[in-house]
């Protein structure tokens, strides 16, 4: 009885380990995923997995395994040197992507897909298309035709701005007009906040918009640059004076609390985050309700967005019959309606997509998401993060790791430049 | 030493014992000797970790000499250094004394173990998210109990120097558990008649762990230092999660450096730093072993 048992149960874990299985015909895949459990992406992925599952079902299944966005695109990385990838992949890691996975033609060429999927192809953004095509012609992934400008969120009720959007000022006048208020910045992590209040700094400097858009595929190694010399001299002084005083280690979830409990009046952050800043969100406190919460772009008129990423992609070893699913999940993703709830949910603007008059009364409805979005106007400043403009070490560690000594002034803004100068040079391969 | 003789009989069982031995080896090789062996060869090439690593026979130490040249390398040699004194003394020290404290079986002495052990079951990331709010600088729990001396004292911890070298040793010094647990196995094992016997001589409490304990618990101490060293040298966790090897390259160690080659798809360089932290293992091995006399018979 007990050998039996024994057959079973490790039977059973040999069919629990297997990647996919094919039962009844339904082509069932596992694919690893950040946009689960508290991740704010989880909100519109998650059900929108299900709605494919349940058009497709009894042909296709997909199922989610949780894993943290910190995680992601190295577990990606990890997959691929094992040739373990999942069927389906979102972005990962741009050096990698660019240095291995296309070199080693590790992904399914998408041309194919494309020319059959004319629907799809004719919304796909241009540059973004042409940035996801090889030398040879081949098309790397499909991105969602969506772009998403990212800027920034305050708290009308405690900041005036006399009359004016943040949008209308520089970032000396909106730091003046914030008084005592803090801004929600963070050096743990990524420092994502910081990184994009940066970015905006940068950007509105001589020559600073153009820096950062000439370097999202060819890295920027050379920091010490007037654009961000200044835009680092800036950050100082805004840093040292108006940074909430969690700023020091605080990762993203302790710069959306100060936000959140009112001990910030501003947090930099992009349209997907509305769900959590929404009214209705339930993770306010400190008798805040998030009800004055406004949607704008950074102080100088900028807005962060890089159409130059990686989207959705098939891995090379996938079978036909998970290629199958594969491409199936990414024409239903781009289809209108599934980007109209895209976008209704994270925000953002389709440029090729003709939306319905449903869609635009329900964004109008949408109040503060629709703020956030059309706070972009014709003269807005759109650029790429510097976090997109920097090899990926340098962006997701030493940036922030150098944070707290410019903070403390243990570091001058030539100094942190000089640092980060010397950090990006060490990542090159000999 | 002797060279042991074996019988007959003993070496009819030869055959079986090796059989038995054999998963073990296999398991070994697979997932341990072999990639021991591809780190060694990979240290000497260029690598991104995907295609095949390029070995230049004009310049075969390119990543020690790259390695030499990280602005985090001798800092996180310096903090190992220091880090490894610290283990040897503070930290054995403190499992040690625990262990022989807990050898007296005093009253309560079993719970007292189980609450030393609770640490060791929670993972270091945990610990590591634990003590960040324990050394927050505006409601840290050890800021708070200096204000009650000093109102204005206000230090960041994992984010100051030189309080950020303090910061990470608070986060492994007192998590001796390890070496509490095999001190505490060699004392039980120390056979009764030898304190008889010495009580009969006259001798006092202190004494007899001075001159019997101490000295028969030689190789327990001895593998508690090798244990702490060692984890030293592969530290990461308690670093990547809290100051990540700042402020500057305060806090930096080599397994940060290492995973960071990694991120930049430096695979050769990343394990030139593997092979420098299994050369140190084994030199630390070798070293507290001869120190420590271990391979002689203790009894």
């Amino acid at each position: 009885m007990k050998k039996v048992l024994a057959l079973v149960l490790a039977a059973m874990m040999l069919l629990g380990m297997m990647p996919f299985a094919l039962a009844d015909g339904v082509v069932s895949v596992t694919i690893p995923h950040y946009k689960t459990g508290e991740n704010v992406g989880a909100i519109f992925f998650l059900p929108q997995v299900e709605r494919f599952n349940a058009l497709y079902e009894g042909k296709y299944h997909i199922e989610i395994e949780e894993l943290t966005q910190d995680m992601y695109a190295d577990k990606i990385q990890q997959l691929g040197q094992q040739r373990k990838l999942p069927v389906l992949v979102e972005g990962g890691n741009t050096e990698w992507i660019k240095n291995v996975v296309i070199p080693n033609n590790l992904f399914t060429d998408l041309a194919p897909f494309l020319a059959e999927h004319k629907e799809v192809a004719d919304l796909l953004i241009e540059s973004n298309l042409a940035y996801n095509t090889t030398e040879d012609g081949k098309v790397f992934s499909v991105a969602l035709p969506v772009i998403r400008p990212m800027g920034m969120y305050y708290n009308g009720e405690m900041i005036d701005l006399g009359g004016k959007t943040p949008a209308e000022m520089s970032w000396d006048e909106f730091t003046e007009a914030l008084g005592d208020n803090k801004i929600a910045f963070m050096t743990g992590e990524n420092a994502w906040t910081t990184t994009l209040a940066f970015s905006s700094m940068i950007a509105v400097e001589e020559g600073g918009a153009e820096l950062l858009r000439s370097h999202t595929i060819d890295k920027l190694y050379d920091f010490n640059q007037p654009a961000i010399l200044n835009a680092v001299a800036k950050l100082q002084k805004i840093l040292q004076n108006y940074a909430s005083s969690n700023t020091v280690g605080a990762v993203y979830a302790d710069a959306a609390n100060a936000f959140m409990s009112k001990n910030a009046a501003v947090i930099a952050n992009g349209s997907w985050m509305v769900g959590d800043f929404a009214e209705d969100g339930g993770k306010w406190s400190n008798g805040f309700d998030g009800s004055t919460v406004h949607g704008a772009v950074l102080p100088g008129n900028v807005a962060l967005a890089n159409t130059d990423g990686f989207g959705w992609w098939i891995p090379a070893n996938a079978s036909d019959a998970e290629k199958e699913l594969g491409m199936a999940f990414i024409a239903f993703m781009n289809t209108p309606a599934e980007l109209e709830a895209y976008m209704l949910a994270e925000g953002g603007v389709a440029p090729n997509l003709k939306v319905s008059d449903e869609y635009t009364e329900k964004a109008k409805a949408s109040g503060l998401m629709y703020e956030y979005v059309n706070a972009v106007n014709a003269d807005t400043i759109i650029c790429p993060s510097f976090g997109d403009c920097v090899p990926s070490s340098v962006g997701d560690q030493e940036f922030g790791k150098l944070l707290p000594q410019l903070i403390d002034g243990t570091l001058t803004p030539e100094a942190f430049c000089a640092e980060l100068t010397a950090a990006a040079e060490e990542t090159r391969l000999n | 030493m002797a060279r042991v003789q074996y019988s007959k009989l003993d070496r009819r069982h030869f055959p079986k014992i090796y059989l038995f031995l054999l998963p073990t080896l296999i398991l070994f090789a697979m997932f341990y000797l072999w990639p021991i062996i591809q780190v060694l060869f990979t240290a000497f090439t260029k690598w991104d970790g995907f295609n095949s690593p390029k070995f230049d026979i004009s310049n075969p130490f390119v990543n020690f000499l790259q390695l030499f040249k990280m602005r985090g390398f001798m800092p996180s040699l310096k903090n190992l250094f220091w880090w490894s004194l610290i283990a040897m003394t503070l930290h054995v020290g403190i499992g040690t004394l625990v262990g022989f404290l807990l050898a007296q079986k005093l009253k309560g002495w079993k719970f007292v173990r189980a609450v030393f052990m609770i640490p060791n079951v929670i993972s270091s990331a945990a610990w590591a998210m634990i003590y960040r709010f324990i050394f927050n600088k505006d409601f840290g729990l050890l800021n708070g109990i200096i204000r009650t001396v000093n109102p204005n004292f206000a230090v960041n911890w994992f984010y100051e120097s030189p309080a950020a070298f303090w910061a990470i040793t608070f986060t492994w010094l007192f998590y001796a558990v390890i070496v509490t647990l095999i001190v505490l196995a060699d004392l039980m094992a120390i056979p009764q008649e030898l304190h008889e016997a010495a009580e009969i001589d006259g001798a006092s409490g202190w004494k007899k762990t001075l001159k019997i304990d101490l000295p028969l618990c030689r190789n327990s101490i001895g593998t508690g230092v090798i244990l702490s060293i060692t984890s030293r040298i592969a530290m990461y966790e308690n670093i990547a999660l809290t100051s990540r090897g700042g402020p500057g390259n305060d806090t930096m160690g080599l397994a940060v450096l290492l995973v960071k080659s990694i991120n930049d798809y430096n695979y050769g360089l990343a394990n030139a730093i593997a092979l420098m932290m299994f050369v140190f293992g084994i030199l630390v091995m070798l070293l507290i072993n001869r120190v420590f006399r271990m391979n002689d018979p203790v009894y």
